[in-house]
């Protein structure tokens, strides 16, 4: 079984590095395809990996040492077990999907080679992220996936906004970094191991503090990586990546490697579990505010980037609040319908030229119908319709804060998945009903290639049906992580289903029922609340303002009137005192006999007075 | 085997001068053959170095002036092995990737008298001859940037001279003060390193003893508030200069610490611990924010330079294996990544005759192998995972957690001040549209330019990947140290202070 | 009655005078002259002393102070006589090849 580990890990570095090889030609086909069957080859190997720890348990290895000095030494180890084993079957299926979509999605691209080389490069970080047995084999993964990001976000370098929001993600996830690193240190001067299975089984003998300390750490981490609040300016610009790109790494699977994060040190946080309610507080927050955000946005990607980010939101409730596995049941089944959304989103861009504002679309559903069935089904099951998959996720984590008793928690929720289902079905009524706005720009649109639907398939019929898996999965799921057990009256669930489903279906009766008839009126978006939610509550403005201007004025200052004005300056100043000392004293050395001898006597009579005083100190 | 420290030191000089009576047309070949010969020697004594003994191996020792303690006296340890190995692989880059016609012999035969003054400090045990060496290698680096360098050249060279120089004058009489304590303690002279070892000096003469040695090397590293020198040698040195200014002569400065300041004065270095410490972190920040306000890209890197070795002295304080390790590592991976990140500017300064990032953007597209390898310089410099900078980084901060963690997470504030100013550095230089008619003709890396700048980033992937071999044989020697530091501990508070950096868990 | 503090008056005395000549004069020849007078002032000292302490080694001092000066003064004398054949003037003013 090794080998497959060892396969389903190296092949897309594999994939990366061969197609690196042809980066700077221009297309060729066999790249993409070559990268899509690796990356295909890596997913048949996690799921013989899925069956095979379903039937053995998980397993263990050492490929070899890598870092050791003093007392501290850590291999590259990787384990599959119930949880990486989930994680990698749900990357490389995306990935897959992804890399052959991409296929046709970057037919045009001059960079074709070059887009192939790095998102396999970052299904192989992703690979290292959940595989890894270790803390520090998983912050290798944390930063090669932000690498990836930050290249794949840049990917068209000579946009400027792209390479601006490519170092903005890389620079708030080095933030975030930070902290996960000093949880890191933390961990290991009490523990002495970074090894998963060491600290967890040391973790209940310290002290609360520390392992509260390190829970907070490492949050901070998550937060980076899910694009929680206040770092979550960056998911939404990272918009500015090719679609393949947000779909795999912004919606899929990156963003949520915080959330596999809190599941993995699940045995930590379920020790302080106020920290963890913490997290879930944080995590509605995000919920609410973000789909909030989403209402009145009429960017088509960052629309869903929102979703995204709420989404995120409810995992980290469940996560926070020691669901372990409906967390990662949210997580896998959003993976599905939010990599299917985007991609519909990228058909889209391409039909319209790459226009993005869904203002400016509608009515293509005449044109491209097998995208707007794709991306309608996404959407119902983003907004947890039964039998969608979201439905069985999303209300199992409304369930859980009912069932916790964080009744404020569930209330956010439970207005979030209205906002959900309104804000998907205002993005699918605008862009695929309604009027022919697009007309108007001399756009005909036409739907993408048959492989790329064929492609789309597969997350189509997982977003239906994934949910009935539930049963199994948390079967399976359960055996490495804690259960959880709900004991609401099974009326009260009934009933609790029925008010979310309710408020679902009224979020999208009340989005169809409007965009049918043209929508809101214009002086809706004059009203202040709104303009507080299209600038996404001026943050952006805000950290312009107080954090990126006045540093950089901050930094001139310090280069220009600290660094120049004082510190070499005084140096200099140092320098010229002795330098304009010997110009005065040279004077001395007039050359005149008479000058010498009087300089002679000053000095014997400076060296007599010093005797006599020595003298009488004496 | 016997003699092979000898011939280390002393080959490039012969060598080099020999090569006044090549002719002009083949010294670079020449200087290149030379400093490859150089850096299998040293390869040779890696092989040959036991990596199960500590201590100092391939001795050599010689009377030079017996009656007062001064003798011809080489050693190498596990800690001197790799910048050894260092100095030697980094001549023989620069001097692959030199592009200077002007004066070029002289320039190739000042570069290998260089590089004998710096592996002659890496290798020596006697003191004073560590302080001929240390000195001895201001002359040709003087030489450099006087004569090869830019338009302000003359004032940046004496700068760099006038100011290294005074600092070592300080340490020169600490030096002597040592040898006066060493014999008063004994009756006899003695300037050999493994001598003094074994002297515990009085605390007192030890805290003055520290600050003189500290001077001498805080300038060469160099330390807030003595760094001012490095933006004006960086600035107007060639690219050769800059590349061995960069790579290696800096690291004189924190080999310094670990071989002097540490194991002669531990009591001192533990009392002194925490100010060294507010220096590091204030070197961290203020240098990263000045590199980002900088509209030069070299000077960007001469100050990243500043805020990097900031870390490494930090490392060197945490008193405990992972912390020492890990700073002498990233001594190395500091010497490989900014060296290759100077010689990246030269490539571009050759072809623009201007290193201003406003004069470029777009390079991505003109020169994308250019582009590549800067970028993956810039990103084992941001010390990201699996390259060269991240267990450098990683191990240093990671030790001085311990001491302190708060300083440590101001300065690990550096990993995200230095994406910033990188991050920002790259974008403006590489991203966006071709603006400039200039840029738009620019040709790719050449085969020179590539021979120089493969095998750097080879280094940065595979050291970063498996760095072990290295660390083992580092840890052996600093954890020898740490032992002999313990020992001549003379005060409860240091004994205390090396005893809990060196243990996991307890309480903070 | 004549005792050492008198003598030792007119050393302080003569030595003070040679002193001034030597910083005020600018002919060599005075210039020589102060000098003569510095030492005998000293010579004056040390045999006054020697007699004091009954030591001779005063004595023998200043014999061998005549004996320098009185070289002193021939070798002096002679290169004065050399520069003022080449430069017309023994002015110590005109003597500033030293110039730094």
């Amino acid at each position: 079984m090794e080998n497959y580990l060892y396969t389903a890990l190296f092949a897309p570095l594999a994939s990366s590095l061969f197609v690196a090889l042809f980066a700077a030609r221009p297309k060729m086909l066999f790249t993409g395809i070559v990268a899509s069957l690796l990356i295909a080859v890596s997913m048949i190997c996690s799921f013989v990996l899925l069956v095979d720890v379903n039937t053995y348990g998980p397993l263990h290895v050492t490929m070899m040492d890598w870092i050791a000095a003093g007392n501290l030494e850590i291999p590259f180890g990787f384990v599959v077990d119930e949880v990486s084993v989930i994680m990698m079957v749900t990357v490389t299926l995306v990935s897959t999907i992804v890399h052959i979509y991409s296929i046709g999605y970057m037919d045009h691209d001059k960079s074709f080679n070059r887009f192939f080389s790095y998102l396999s490069a970052f299904v192989f970080s992703m690979m290292i992220l959940v595989m890894s047995d270790n803390f520090v084999g998983l912050f290798i993964g944390w930063e090669g996936v932000g690498l990836c990001s930050w290249l794949l976000i840049g990917f068209w370098y000579h946009k400027h906004s792209a390479s601006w929001a490519a170092n903005e993600a890389f620079i708030m996830n080095r933030i975030a970094d930070l902290g996960m690193l000093m949880g890191l240190f933390l961990i290991y001067w009490n523990v002495g191991s970074f090894q998963y299975d060491d600290v967890f089984a040391a973790a209940p003998e310290l002290p609360v503090g520390i392992v509260v300390t390190i829970g907070i750490f490492l949050f901070i981490g998550a937060m980076g990586k899910s694009a929680q609040f206040p770092l979550h300016t960056w998911l939404a610009d990272a918009m500015e990546g090719p679609t393949p790109v947000s779909a795999l790494i912004h919606a899929a699977t990156m963003v949520t490697a915080g959330v596999y994060l809190v599941i993995r040190a699940g045995e930590l946080y379920s020790l302080i579990p106020h920290v963890g309610f913490a997290i879930a507080s944080l995590g509605a927050f995000v919920a609410v505010f973000a789909a909030s955000m989403a209402l009145v946005n009429n960017d088509l990607k960052r629309i869903i980037a929102y979703s995204t980010l709420s989404q995120l939101g409810y995992m980290f409730v469940a996560a926070g609040l020691g669901a372990y596995w409906i967390a990662l049941f949210h997580l896998m089944t959003h993976a599905f319908f939010k990599s299917l959304l985007f991609l519909g989103a990228g058909n889209v861009m391409h039909a319209m030229h790459d226009e993005l504002n869904i203002k400016k679309m509608g009515g293509l559903y005449g044109s491209m119908k097998a995208t707007a069935i794709l991306m309608s089904v996404a959407s119902v099951a983003l907004a947890g319709i039964y039998p969608f998959a979201g439905f069985f996720s999303k209300d199992k984590i409304l369930e859980v804060a009912f069932n916790e008793g964080a009744y404020g928690l569930w209330l956010a929720l439970f207005i979030g998945a209205g906002l959900t289902a309104f804000y998907s079905f205002r993005l699918v009524m605008l862009v695929f009903f309604g009027e022919k706005e697009h007309v108007k720009y001399g756009i005909h649109p036409h739907d993408a290639q048959p492989f790329v639907i064929y492609a789309l398939l597969p997350l189509g019929l997982l977003a239906i049906v994934a949910g009935f898996f539930e049963p199994t999965f948390e079967a399976f799921v359960t055996r490495l992580v804690s259960e959880y057990h709900i004991h609401i009256p099974h009326a009260t669930e009934y009933l609790l289903i029925a008010a979310t489903l309710g408020i679902a279906l009224s979020g999208i009766g009340f989005a169809v029922y409007k965009y049918k008839r043209g929508g809101f009126s214009k002086s809706l978006e004059e009203k202040a609340c709104y303009r507080l939610l299209s600038n996404q509550y001026y943050i952006p403005k805000l950290y312009e303002r107080c954090i990126m201007q006045p540093f950089t004025v901050l930094s001139k200052f310090v280069w220009q009137k600290i660094d120049m004005k004082v510190v070499d300056f005084t140096v200099d100043i140092i320098a010229k005192c002795i330098y304009s000392s010997g110009q005065e004293a040279r004077k001395i050395q007039s050359g005149n006999l008479s000058d010498m001898l009087r300089w002679m006597i000053v000095g014997m009579l400076v060296l007599l007075a010093f005797a006599i005083i020595y003298s009488a100190m004496m | 085997m016997e003699h092979i420290l000898s011939l280390l030191v002393f080959f490039p000089a012969m060598a080099g001068l020999l090569g006044f009576l090549v002719v002009k047309e083949s010294i670079r070949a020449y200087g290149i053959c030379v400093s490859a010969i150089e850096f299998v020697l040293s390869l040779i004594l890696w092989m040959g170095f036991d990596t199960s003994n500590p201590g100092y191996q391939f001795v050599e020792f010689f009377p030079f002036v017996p009656s007062y303690g001064m003798n011809y006296y080489l050693g190498v340890d596990g800690i001197s092995l790799f910048l050894i190995i260092l100095s030697t692989f980094i001549t023989m880059i620069a001097l692959i990737g030199l592009s200077i016609e002007k004066e070029i012999k002289n320039l190739v035969i000042t570069v290998l008298f260089l590089e004998m003054t710096m592996v002659g400090v890496f290798v020596i045990l006697d003191v004073v001859w560590f302080y001929a060496f240390w000195e001895l290698s201001l002359i040709p680096m003087l030489y450099i940037i006087g004569a090869w360098g830019s338009a302000n050249r003359m004032y940046a060279a004496i700068k760099f001279f006038l100011y290294t120089f005074s600092g070592s004058v300080l340490m020169l009489v600490g030096i002597l003060y040592m040898g006066y304590l060493y014999h008063d303690a004994t009756g006899i002279w003695s300037f050999a390193l493994p001598d003094w070892y074994a002297l515990q000096v009085p605390f007192d003469a030890q805290l003055w003893l520290f600050g003189a040695f500290f001077i001498g090397f805080a300038i060469k590293v160099p330390m807030f508030p003595f760094h001012t020198w490095l933006p004006y040698a960086h600035g107007q040195a060639p690219t050769i200069g800059s590349v061995i200014l960069a790579a290696v002569l800096l690291k004189m400065g924190s080999y310094g610490f670990v071989r002097f300041s540490l194991p002669l004065f531990p009591d001192a270095s533990v009392y002194f611990l925490i100010p060294v410490a507010i220096i590091c972190v204030i070197m961290v920040i203020y240098a990263a924010m000045i590199a980002y306000a900088q509209e030069d890209m070299k000077q960007v890197i001469a100050y990243s330079s500043i805020s990097h070795m900031g870390i490494v002295i930090l490392g060197t304080f945490a008193m405990n294996g992972e912390g020492i390790t890990g700073s002498i590592f990233l001594m190395l991976s500091h010497g490989i990544v900014s060296g290759a990140l100077f010689m990246l500017v030269g490539v571009i300064y050759d072809r623009r005759h201007t290193k201003m990032m406003k004069d470029f953007g777009g390079l991505a597209s003109v020169m994308p192998n250019f582009a590549t390898i800067y970028g993956i310089m810039l990103m084992a410099s941001v010390g990201l995972p699996l390259t060269v900078g991240f267990v450098g980084e990683f191990l240093s901060l990671a030790g001085f957690y311990r001491i302190n963690w708060v300083m440590t997470l101001l300065a690990g504030t550096g990993i995200i001040l230095g994406a910033v100013y990188m991050l920002v550095l790259y974008k403006k230089s590489f991203f966006g549209e071709v603006v400039h008619v200039e840029n738009k003709t620019l040709k790719d890396l050449n085969a020179k330019e590539l021979s120089a700048l493969i095998p750097l980033v080879a280094l940065v992937a595979i050291l970063g990947v498996y760095p072990k071999p290295i660390l083992t044989t580092i840890d052996a020697s600093v954890e020898k140290m740490l032992v002999l530091m313990d020992q001549k501990a003379l005060q409860d508070t240091t004994k205390e202070l090396l005893m809990k950096a060196n243990t996991i868990g307890g309480n903070h | 009655m004549i005792g050492l503090t008198h003598y030792l008056v007119l050393t302080g005395i003569l030595f003070s005078i040679g002193l001034v000549g030597v910083m005020r004069r600018t002919n060599l020849l005075m210039l020589f002259f102060s000098t003569e007078i510095l030492l005998n002032a000293v010579n004056i000292g040390f045999v006054a002393v020697s007699k004091f302490y009954g030591d001779l080694s005063g004595q023998m001092f200043a014999f061998f102070i005549i004996a320098v000066a009185a070289s002193e003064v021939a070798v002096g004398l002679g290169l004065l006589i050399l520069w003022y054949k080449r430069n017309g003037s023994v002015d110590l003013n005109s003597l500033q090849m030293m110039r730094g």
